[in-house]
């Protein structure tokens, strides 16, 4: 079991656009942690160890970029590493510094990233180079037509719609009205999502993501440092993750383990975070869900996987309403989500941010009401790497390992 | 630290593995830990991945390389920074009582990499790229400064590359490469003036991968045998920019290793039978020498270190793995008699940015 319940008494995030011309990506990153630290009331010199989120640094054009930034957060002379997930990564780092407290070794650890994806004239060349050299390059292979094809199977198991999955965005974009750091924003229809531009069926172009640049941080301590410096931390009481294989075509059919388009991935690792937190009602005992949907199609089999309704029923729920932050059931993506800020590395930890606050009444404008639990989710690679982190207001009981 | 090797695999080294896609390479690695342990991958519940994109070419290299590590359906976590981290990252997963029994793995192919384009990418864009900065560079660059600090000169790296030749070529796990004579390493072109092309490692390509499991796991499973405690783990980084005091200062080796002896209950590294040190130049291990002082183990880099093998990336965790062939009396021909306590080194990053320490304990 864990040798101390992990609490987030931090959060800092920069405002998130396509360019920062005023900027440097290590000041980005230092902006976040100052905002971390200033929050949880600390200096630098009280954290014990950083972790530092970053997917792929190819896309702002400095290799490792995590030790460009060591010294612009704070982590000179410091235990220091970076995690890598794809577009789990924010997840996985959180999940880190988790480990880096609740294994007892440290006491508080930074965990922080910054991310400039537009840097790249073509992100979505560098997404192309994920895939196998020999096999997949030379399709049109690309995060976006590569959800396009789930998102068509989704479509064609449930029945679903291109308008139910342009009401998703404009939730997203309503939400994030509400949200000072979100990049995409206002008051848009189902008309103004159908007819943007065509990307790739069933995508237009209000249904895919933005290329974000900004920063995120969060300050984990154990139970004796979160109780003397926070008065509301939000205990990180679930982390679980789970890896596919890179090949999509192995995860359909009547010989695979799971299904592609239901992003099974989801299910496995949130059974596991909510074991772990001892949540046995999602639906019930969970109030806010910051989900990993960089797409309009990813939210639906998401909200599923999660268990927050039956498969297949998350379109009609979505269809009156039941998804909005004032609904009174499950808030899906209060922020805005990742529908309208993607900052591929650390966006993961964005989600971790928006949930965090909403545990510890921090929200502002979309502070949904009586929050005691949240759930945080990423996903990364071919939709391979899936990462949920369920927070409470209370810590779970010890006991984890049943 | 109630964590535990119970299986280990290192890949034969080459020059180049020109036989095998990096899948396999990293599969067959996996395997043949499992295999050393004699536990399946069913019985695996999380796998950490240490890699680096960069040198393996790929955006998010463990796309592709998850699965072959071991890690379909399972709870996966990647570190970029070194194998040796990759270690440290393991141990705190069990440690936090999450986990019970797990695989690590680390990789690295550079010969099909462009390692110094690599590097040179690693210098941000507005002062060091412009002026050509790459690892060659920094690492005469701290050869000088090191060797003002601490009194040695190249003469002195000579007759270090070539004891670490001798050592290496005693390793049955090294490529095997051919112990040069003094002459020819004092005369080797220079690459950045006092550093020579003989005073550096060879870069190699190999994989290494690690069964590791918690205290409890043992427990349950009496009929399984650890290999090693791992006692301390030690991890620290320094500042990117290189002034005179970070160049040497070697101030995270020494807080590393400061960190992982203090956990593993040690007064300093005298108290260990050996440490393998990722030695990249002959500069790198004098300085490492003078950086423990008085404080020396009874022996240093038995197996040849980088000289033996250098995939560079998981030098520093095969640097564990022939730890933990010491203290668990496997390691063959240059096994020492009766290692209670290694250790076990990583370097990353221009000219030392950061270290890695292990210490592993005998069972």
């Amino acid at each position: 079991m864990p040798k101390t319940p992990v609490a987030v008494i931090g959060t800092g995030q920069t405002k998130f656009k396509t360019h920062y011309a005023d900027k440097t990506y290590v000041e980005l990153a230092q902006d976040a942690a100052k905002l971390a630290l200033d929050d949880a009331g600390m200096e630098p010199g009280e954290i014990d160890a950083v972790v530092y989120s970053m997917a792929p640094t190819q896309f702002m054009g400095v290799n490792d970029c995590d030790r460009w930034a060591t010294g612009h957060v704070w982590g000179k002379g410091k235990p220091y590493m970076r995690i890598h997930a794809g577009g789990a990564t924010g997840g996985s780092a959180l999940h880190a510094g988790y480990v880096h407290i609740a294994s007892g070794v440290y006491r508080s650890v930074l965990v922080v990233g910054a991310d400039r994806v537009a840097e790249t004239p073509d992100a979505q060349h560098i997404l192309n180079l994920i895939w196998d050299r020999f096999y997949e390059h030379d399709f049109a292979l690309n995060t976006v037509t590569m959800t396009a094809l789930a998102a068509q199977r989704y479509m064609a198991r449930y029945g679903t719609t291109e308008e139910q999955f342009a009401k998703v965005v404009v939730r997203a974009r309503k939400h994030a009205l509400g949200n000072p750091y979100a990049h995409l924003k206002g008051d848009i229809t189902v008309d103004d999502v159908m007819n943007s531009p065509r990307v790739a069926y069933p995508y237009k172009r209000f249904d895919i993501c933005p290329r974000s640049s900004g920063a995120a941080a969060v300050v984990l301590t154990n139970l004796d440092i979160a109780k003397k410096k926070s008065s509301k931390p939000a205990f990180v009481n679930g982390v679980s993750a789970i890896t596919h294989s890179v090949f999509m075509g192995d995860r359909m059919g009547v010989y695979s383990e799971t299904e592609f388009s239901d992003h099974d991935g989801e299910w496995i690792a949130g059974y596991e975070a909510y074991r772990q937190a001892g949540i046995t009602n999602p639906a019930s005992q969970i109030q806010v869900a910051e989900l990993y949907d960089p797409f309009s199609t990813f939210q639906f089999p998401i909200i599923e996987g999660l268990g927050f309704c039956g498969r297949g029923r998350a379109a009609a729920i979505s269809d009156e309403g039941g998804w909005d932050l004032d609904a009174g059931f499950v808030a899906i993506g209060p922020s805005g989500g990742t529908l309208c800020t993607n900052p591929i590395g650390v966006t993961g930890l964005v989600r971790v941010v928006d949930a965090a606050d909403q545990i510890r009444g921090k929200s502002g404008q979309n502070q949904v009401k009586n929050v005691r639990n949240a759930v945080a989710t990423a996903a990364g690679g071919s939709t391979q790497f899936f990462t949920v982190t369920v927070l409470g207001e209370d810590h779970a009981p010890a006991g984890r390992l049943q | 630290m109630d964590v535990f090797v119970i299986g280990q695999a290192v890949h034969p080294p080459a020059m180049r593995i020109g036989d095998k896609r990096l899948e396999e390479l990293v599969f067959d690695t996996a395997y043949a830990a499992l295999k050393d342990a004699g536990v399946s991958r069913e019985q695996i519940d999380h796998v950490t991945i240490a890699g680096c994109d960069e040198l393996d070419g790929r955006s998010i290299s463990s796309m592709l390389l998850a699965a072959p590590a071991g890690a379909q359906l399972r709870d996966e976590m990647k570190c970029t920074d070194s194998g040796l981290t990759g270690l440290c990252l393991e141990a705190m997963r069990l440690e936090a009582g999450i986990f019970e029994l797990g695989l690590l793995v680390s990789w690295c192919k550079p010969s099909t990499a462009p390692v110094e384009d690599v590097m040179r990418m690693r210098c941000e864009p507005f002062y060091t790229r412009p002026i050509g900065l790459n690892m060659t560079i920094t690492d005469g660059l701290f050869a000088q400064a090191a060797g003002a600090q601490y009194g040695f000169d190249e003469f002195d790296a000579d007759e270090v590359v070539l004891d670490s030749y001798r050592r290496g070529a005693a390793n049955p796990r090294g490529v095997g490469h051919a112990v040069p004579g003094v002459a020819d390493i004092s005369v080797s072109p220079y690459v950045a003036a006092p550093l020579r092309q003989a005073h550096q490692a060879p870069i190699t390509d190999g994989a290494v991968a690690m069964v590791v499991a918690s205290g409890d796991w043992m427990k349950r499973n009496p009929r399984a045998k650890a290999l090693a405690r791992v006692a301390g783990i030690g991890w620290r980084n320094e500042e990117y920019d290189l002034g005179a005091d970070r160049l040497t200062g070697l101030r995270s080796f020494k807080d590393s290793w400061g960190d992982a002896l203090r956990m593993a209950g040690c007064n300093n590294a005298a108290d260990l039978d050996l440490i393998e040190l990722d030695s990249q130049t002959g500069f790198h291990e004098l300085a490492f020498r003078a950086a423990l002082g008085d404080d020396m183990p009874k022996a240093i880099s038995t197996s040849g270190g980088a000289f033996a093998q250098n995939p560079y990336f998981c030098t520093g965790l095969i640097n564990a793995a022939e730890a933990i062939l010491q203290v668990s009396d496997r390691a063959g021909p240059i096994q020492i008699p009766g290692i209670k306590r290694a250790g076990a080194h990583a370097a990353h990053g221009f000219a030392l940015q950061a270290n890695v320490a292990v210490v592993l304990e005998r069972v």
